[in-house]
């Protein structure tokens, strides 16, 4: 039985071994061979209150060999190949790169004409059946992805990351001036140390707004770490936000719009991880981090400008829609520790507003640091959830 | 009014007149439409001549482009049709090439290709406008040893046709007329206006005929019966009693006033016999005797109560005799001459009431070979008919486009986007039949979409489509099959190798999942050809039980013919001797039957 959690290499391919010398035993014994996955979707998703994140239920999907299915499985074994040897050699590939390299390889051998791919999607989709299969991330098997977030800005955060050689390479975040530092691929790989004691480390939905706050000296104020999230948290930043919250020992707060997208798909994929990836959330979410606001109560204190939600705005409301569906079937909204959050989604669906982040810069107009004052006024006062 | 214009004499206009200066609406208002209608109409003729005096017909039609014409872009263009009917006795070449609306079929309550007596005289009159010469007739009467060969021309003051350049001469043809017109015109040959779709249909509703036909540089095409057997003319039937409303009634009852009550309404009305008229008369509180007294002695309140009574009665279906059909078996037969037919089903539908008159829907379905690959996306190839006469312009408002479309094909497995018509390799024929057809305009090209004639095709479509849809789903499965053979033969080796490749297996170990594959995948494919046997079975159940169906139907006929007969007898019997007239024809009828009665013996 494959264990959930980051894997090394080496039983990545023992897998994949395991899994082809099954299939090809099953062929010889005239059996159907069976592909068993882990069902990733919300209804078998389970959220433990004392893990805090969701987890997978017992819910599987076979695979069978059949004649509708021999094809897929013909070129997800095609694919595992090709994935094989590039552990084998330390090389990595993205998507893009590897349905490239598939095409080149179909083109030289006339035999293997029929597992040809038409477009990307189907490559892609053939990766992913791997991983659920196998039940690893694709960066274990060398397929990265061009992640985007996570800027992170600190006068007290020191990286150390282990390269593919060996050797180590220390990244002194105080050092690198108005550059962030950004976690690629695999911030598993990273490990953090503090040089001084952080009061806190923030992360902020809008980059800009993130960029904002180091630029008017936060950084330089507060012994502080400052993340740009960059809108739904890839699993390079919630890795790294699960990385930071594991090595360094500080409360962390999210900062993001008042609505439901960001409630249900931003926070709480950053805190508690999704239904698509239920069997990686162990390693990219980050059960610690508060919820800041802006909080129902935010727009009433500080008399932010708020939205009417448009009833002729389709997303808007399919968002709210979801809402009152996260309500009902969210393991995580249902659970009784994460109450307030699901009070928030409730005022939301009631109210049907929205508040953006950047509606703290109407409080106090002249003064460019009236956000930071806010947001360290909130922290110390214990305003979030 | 001015005082001149009030001084204006209001005079009568010859009807061959108004005809000649509205031709476009009996059919001539384009060049392709002119040289369409020309040899429609000269083909009508010909095929009611054969069939009224019991010949099987042989046509020929000729069509020649003799060079440029007198109108902006048109070619002057040959059209002669040969017919082997019983030819024309010269006192009526001229009223049947060159008057209006001289017509032996007129009112008859007959569904006849040819009704007023317009068409063929519109062509001369076509003729005459634009190459300035007549119909070219050839005619011969089976008794004459000379042909009569003239021209024919109208007067167009007086509405009378002129015989010109008259002589005699011998011909080889026993009997038979040629007509020959000289127009301006344009050929198309395929398409709504196209003479190979004219054609084509005209060949799939006559399996009596056979046509040979020449068209410009093509060579001839013969095309030979499928029956030898010249179809029953229907006999001119009275109305059906739910036929009429108020009004007609009660004129209707004024043409009888001088019969009696029951012969009026036995007589004057079919499906009514001398029991159902004293039946009538009790449930509308007219007393028994009135039944003997003369028509125009019931007063206009008794008539109303009688036509209401009738309103509110069960009367048998109108006689199948009245529109007359082809029959499944003929049109099986026909349908295999539309050109190569992978597989087919024909429906002819029991005749029944719509819009108060008797119809009788005849549907074919064919699925072409030729077209099967190229023809997936493209719309069916519909052909109208109405009373056997191909219709070709105005489709969209036609009852049969309008009831295509509404059926839904996509349950019988056939390609359609909703609302609009199917497409695939298909050719849909319907054939409407019936004394009364209504149309949308003079040129008879679209019928009258009521909701009533729309639901009789909708149902004849519906159940031919069911029959197909069997042939469908036999050729879906083996699709089915051959594609899972394709994709195992693909896929398994190109797994087993990787797989080995991977893993290093051994030959051995290779040959085994090979088996091992092979077996796996070949489960699958039994299942399908289970499915596939499944279905061939119900498809042959249903063939059979057709080839039964036809088989019965000349037994059908038999008894239904013994039946009628027993009926017209007892009535004969109740009416006595007053109607020689139609005591003869019905004589005449029976006689009819008989024989083809016989000739159907002879055939199975």
């Amino acid at each position: 039985m494959v264990k959930y959690g980051i894997k090394d290499q080496k039983s990545i391919e023992k897998i994949a071994m395991g899994l082809c010398d099954t299939i090809l035993t099953d062929l010889t014994q005239g059996k159907r061979p069976r592909l068993q996955a882990t069902k990733s979707s919300l209804d078998n998703a389970i959220y433990s209150p004392t893990l805090g994140y969701l987890t997978p239920g017992p819910k599987k999907t076979i695979t069978e060999l059949n004649v509708a299915s021999v094809k897929k499985m013909s070129r997800a074994i095609f694919v595992l190949d090709i994935l094989l040897k590039n552990i084998k050699t330390g090389a990595v590939n993205t998507k893009r790169e590897l349905y490239y390299i598939c095409k080149g390889l179909l083109k030289q051998n006339p035999e293997l004409k029929p597992l040809d791919f038409e477009d990307q999607p189907e490559s892609d989709g053939i990766i992913d059946f791997l991983c659920e299969i196998i039940e690893c991330y694709r960066e274990e098997l060398n397929c990265y992805a061009n992640d985007r977030g996570g800027q992170t800005y600190s006068k007290c955060l020191i990286v150390t990351e282990t390269l593919p050689n060996g050797k180590k390479a220390k990244i002194d975040l105080s050092k690198l001036g108005t550059s962030p530092f950004t976690p690629k691929n695999r911030p598993q790989n990273l490990a953090l140390t503090a040089s001084k004691k952080i009061e806190f480390c923030l992360v902020v939905e809008s980059e800009g707004t993130a960029n904002t706050l180091v630029s008017n000296g936060m950084t330089e104020r507060y012994d502080c770490i400052v993340v740009g999230a960059q809108g739904v948290p890839s699993n390079s930043v919630r890795a790294w936000v699960k990385r930071i919250q594991e090595q360094v020992d500080v409360p962390i707060y999210f900062f993001g719009d008042l609505d439901a997208y960001t409630l249900q798909n931003i926070f709480r994929t950053l805190k508690a991880g999704s239904a698509a990836s239920i069997i990686r959330n162990a390693d990219f979410s980050a059960p610690e981090v508060r919820f800041l606001g802006v909080l129902p109560e935010d727009v009433k204190k500080y008399d932010l400008f708020s939205y009417d939600v448009k009833s002729n705005d389709p997303s808007e409301m399919r968002s709210l829609k979801k809402a009152q569906d996260a309500l009902e079937n969210d393991p995580f909204f249902k659970s009784q520790r994460n109450r307030p959050l699901a009070k928030i989604l409730e005022w939301l669906i009631e109210n049907k507003k929205r508040c953006e982040q950047q509606a703290f810069f109407s409080v106090d107009a002249n003064d460019p640091l009236a956000l930071e004052k806010i947001l360290i006024k909130k922290i110390r006062e214990g305003s979030y959830i | 009014m001015t005082k001149n214009k009030a001084n204006e004499k209001i005079v009568a206009n010859s009807t061959a007149e108004y005809f000649a200066k509205n031709l476009q609406q009996v059919g001539f208002s384009s060049p392709i439409k002119a040289v369409l209608t020309t040899v429609k109409e000269a083909m009508d003729n010909a095929l009611d001549a054969c069939e009224e005096h019991g010949i099987l017909p042989n046509i020929r039609v000729d069509i020649k482009k003799l060079g440029l014409g007198s109108l902006k872009n048109t070619d002057r263009i040959s059209i002669k049709v040969l017919d082997n009917g019983p030819g024309i006795e010269e006192k009526y070449v001229p009223m049947v090439f060159g008057q209006y609306l001289a017509s032996s079929k007129f009112g008859q309550g007959r569904p006849s290709r040819g009704q007023q007596g317009i068409g063929i005289s519109a062509a001369t009159t076509w003729a005459l406008q634009t190459s300035a010469i007549g119909a070219k007739v050839t005619t011969k009467r089976e008794n004459e040893r000379k042909a009569l060969r003239c021209v024919v021309v109208t007067d167009l003051k007086k509405n009378e046709g002129i015989l010109k350049d008259k002589e005699k001469i011998n011909w080889e043809n026993p009997h038979g007329t040629e007509v020959e017109f000289i127009i301006d015109g344009k050929i198309q040959m395929n398409g709504e206006g196209g003479l190979l779709t004219y054609l084509r249909g005209t060949i799939l509703l006559n399996p009596h005929m056979t046509l040979t036909y020449h068209l410009t540089e093509m060579e001839p095409v013969t095309v030979e019966r499928v029956i030898d057997e010249v179809p029953e003319i229907p006999k001119a039937t009275p109305p059906h009693p739910h036929t009429m409303k108020l009004g007609e009634f009660l004129s209707y009852a004024r043409l009888f006033s001088s019969h009696k009550n029951a012969e009026w309404l036995c007589k004057g009305f079919s499906r009514v016999s001398p029991n159902i008229a004293a039946t009538l008369f009790k449930n509308s509180g007219l007393p028994k005797t009135l039944l003997d007294k003369k028509v125009n002695t019931l007063t206009s309140d008794q008539l109303k109560k009688l036509f209401q009574t009738i309103q509110d009665s069960e009367f048998q279906a109108p006689s199948t005799k009245s529109v007359m059909s082809l029959g499944e078996k003929a049109l099986s037969l026909s349908v295999m001459r539309l050109g190569k037919v992978d597989y087919f089903s024909v429906v002819t539908r029991k005749p029944a009431i719509c819009d108060f008159k008797p119809v009788q829907v005849e549907v074919a379905i064919a699925r072409l070979f030729e077209k099967k690959s190229d023809g997936e996306d493209s719309s069916v190839q519909i052909l109208r008919f109405a009373n056997r006469v191909p219709l070709q312009f105005d489709k969209a408002s036609c009852a049969i486009v309008k009831s295509i479309s509404s059926v839904n094909w996509k349950s019988y497995s056939i390609k359609q986007t909703k609302g609009n018509l199917p497409s695939g390799p298909y050719i849909i024929a319907v054939s409407v039949v019936s004394p009364f057809l209504k149309f949308k305009n003079a040129s008879k090209e679209t019928i009258d979409a009521t909701d009533e004639l729309v639901t009789e095709i909708r149902k004849a479509l519906m159940k031919a489509g069911q029959s197909l849809s069997r042939h469908i789903k036999k050729e879906a499965k083996t699709q089915e099959l051959e594609n899972k053979i394709k994709h195992i033969e693909k896929f398994g080796p190109v797994l087993v190798n990787t797989l080995c490749r991977i893993l290093g297996a051994s030959e051995a170990k290779k040959k085994k999942a090979e088996e091992g594959i092979e077996k796996i995948l070949g489960r699958d494919n039994l299942k399908t050809r289970q499915q596939l046997d499944e279905v061939e079975e119900r498809l042959n159940v249903h063939l059979a039980s057709r080839k039964d169906q036809f088989d019965s139907f000349i037994k059908e006929d038999e008894e239904l013919q013994a039946r009628q007969e027993a009926l017209l007898r007892a009535e004969e019997e109740i009416l006595g001797t007053r109607y020689n007239d139609d005591e003869t024809s019905s004589k005449k009828e029976f006689s009819r039957k008989k024989k083809s009665s016989k000739k159907n013996k002879s055939r199975l």
